[in-house]
């Protein structure tokens, strides 16, 4: 049985794949390795894993205003998540994200730290706002 | 969201695809954060520039947007870039040529090439009140915090459209209700320098993430100390605004800073200080390699001070030592001779470029001194350089005797 959760659309998609949970806001302008989607960021939660093709779930972006670019370059690259999830998306992901089409929802109607986990298999439709997951080791 | 006829007529391609693509983001945003309009800004400042930060992707997208017409209408400036237009630092020709494609891209969209994270000393100043569509995440910080303006942590592509529309979405922090504290943090720890002010600002900006922190205590500052404040928490956080009781116009009292709110303290004392220091120093080997200060762009002052610290002394043979700003104030600092002084004593000022936004890497640095925040918090990640931090006084002692004495 798969949980289903609600949210708010940002960047409008579909994407599917494995769920990596991260508990801290990432900054994505000199915290990522863009060309193999890793997290460089020095003590980072992420540090050294890579967020390429994951349905990566974060807070919400901080730091530097040029990450915006560096998400546009993520999806160029082909080194980007497959999907977004935030707690809160503030305008420089949400900007990067839309200018890369890469989907991104927010404010889910449950917590999403809750309901998912590392290694969950998630299909994120960011143009409804609708988040389905299947647990590690049930069907797709 | 509420579009005026002429956004209408923009969104529908009237104007061309750059105006068009333009509309469609602001107007996405504004759908997305809930405005109910949009509203005129009196400049835009567009960051994100740098080689390090575009690709080769963003330099193609920049020069597409120029090609097909993009002019903006309003005064926007550029960011720092990776480059000195001024003089040949080194750094790999490949590089340098695709990082002036992006600069040569935004001056034909009729930016001003600036190149500055302080384009309130050298470009705009914006006045209280006013909505304007900046990023550089210090200038945010800066231009709501201390000068009262209205700005949201505009991505560089946003900062853009806004800059090409001339306006910008009406949400977030150009509303009274969202420019509230949230949580005091009262200051009984003494500041004495821009490098304390950074360790305030790396500590504060980790706990409190999006929110607007209260600051009670802080005695006063030079405005230096408030823009190195507010680069480090909006560095180590996402923090958009600061008050600061009795210094910064939204915040009379704390009463005044709170607006009603309900808030919980957090207590600033020396040992907090220490600990932002600790979060900000990645080095262990005492030997230095490279010094680099100025992030954000030092001021007239700063460098007046490291001049004075510099003179009659000369950089460690083994020690490269860069000075950011800008070419605005390097021009006041070489009628008024500190450039003499610092070049005499070894040392660089930079134009246009600063650490973290440029390769100095490829020059083969292994350890840096700094006493820029900014800096030290990214240049372990994204220079690739383990880093020491501490006061302008520390990095010139560095500098000079080749190590850090911590």
């Amino acid at each position: 049985m798969s949980i289903i959760l609600k949210g708010r659309p940002i960047s409008k998609g579909y994407a599917e794949g494995e769920a990596l949970l991260c508990h801290e806001p990432i900054g994505f302008n000199f915290g990522m390795d863009v060309e193999t989607g890793t997290v460089i960021e020095h003590n980072h939660e992420l540090m050294n894993k890579s967020i390429k093709d994951k349905i990566l779930v974060f807070p919400n972006g901080k730091g530097s205003t040029g990450g915006s670019y560096v998400v546009y370059q993520l999806a160029k690259s082909k080194t980007a998540p497959a999907a977004i999830i935030n707690v809160l998306t503030e305008t420089i992901i949400a900007v990067g994200a839309i200018m890369g089409g890469i989907p991104v929802v927010d404010k889910l109607d449950q917590d999403p730290y809750a309901v998912i986990a590392d290694g969950d298999f998630v299909k994120v439709d960011a143009t409804k706002g609708i988040v389905e997951v299947f647990k590690r080791g049930e069907n797709k | 969201m509420k579009l005026t006829d002429e956004e209408k007529r923009i969104l529908d391609g009237e104007r061309g695809e750059p105006m068009q693509k333009a509309m469609e983001m602001l107007a996405t945003l504004g759908e997305i954060y809930g405005a109910e309009k949009t509203v005129p800004i009196n400049s835009a400042h567009v960051a994100g520039l740098s080689l390090k930060s575009h690709g080769l992707a963003g330099a193609d997208w920049a020069e597409d947007m120029a090609k097909a017409g993009a002019r903006v209408c309003v005064p926007t400036t550029m960011n720092v870039i990776g480059v000195d237009r001024s003089r040949d630092l080194g750094l790999p020709k490949d590089w340098c040529h695709n990082q002036m494609r992006i600069e040569d891209a935004y001056e034909c969209m009729g930016c001003f090439g600036t190149s500055s994270c302080v384009p309130y000393y050298t470009g705009v100043l914006p006045r209280f009140g006013e909505s304007i569509a900046w990023s550089e995440s210090s200038a945010v910080v800066f231009t709501n915090s201390v000068l009262g303006a209205r700005d949201n942590r505009e991505g560089g592509p946003s900062a853009l459209a806004a800059g090409l529309i001339g306006r910008t979405p009406l949400y977030g922090f150009h509303l009274d209700e969202n420019r509230r504290g949230d949580i005091l943090f009262k200051v009984t720890a003494k500041l004495e320098d821009t490098a304390d002010y950074g360790a305030l600002g790396a500590y504060v900006g980790k706990i409190v993430g999006t929110k607007v922190p209260v600051f009670d205590g802080i005695l006063n500052p030079c405005i230096e100390d408030l823009v190195y404040l507010g680069a480090a928490l909006a560095s180590s956080g996402s923090v958009a605004m600061f008050h600061a009781v009795g210094v910064t116009p939204e915040a009379p009292t704390v009463a005044a800073a709170f607006g009603g709110k309900k808030y919980d303290t957090v207590l600033i004392t020396d040992k907090e200080i220490a600990a932002g220091k600790r979060q900000l120093t990645s080095a262990a080997d005492p030997k230095v390699d490279y010094v680099a200060i100025g992030c954000p762009h030092f001021t007239l002052r700063q460098i007046r001070d490291v001049a004075m610290l510099l003179r009659g002394k000369k950089v460690h043979k083994d020690v490269t030592f860069w000075i950011h700003t800008n070419v605005a104030i390097k021009g006041l600092a070489t009628q008024l001779g500190y450039r003499k002084i610092i070049e005499d004593a070894g040392a660089v000022l930079t134009q246009d470029l600063c650490t973290v936004l440029s390769i100095p890497e490829a020059l083969g640095f292994k350890t840096l001194a700094t006493s820029s925040p900014k800096m030290a918090f990214y240049a372990p990640g994204g220079n690739n350089l383990m880093t020491w931090y501490g006061s302008d006084k520390q990095c010139v002692d560095a500098a000079v005797r080749g190590y850090w004495d911590n």
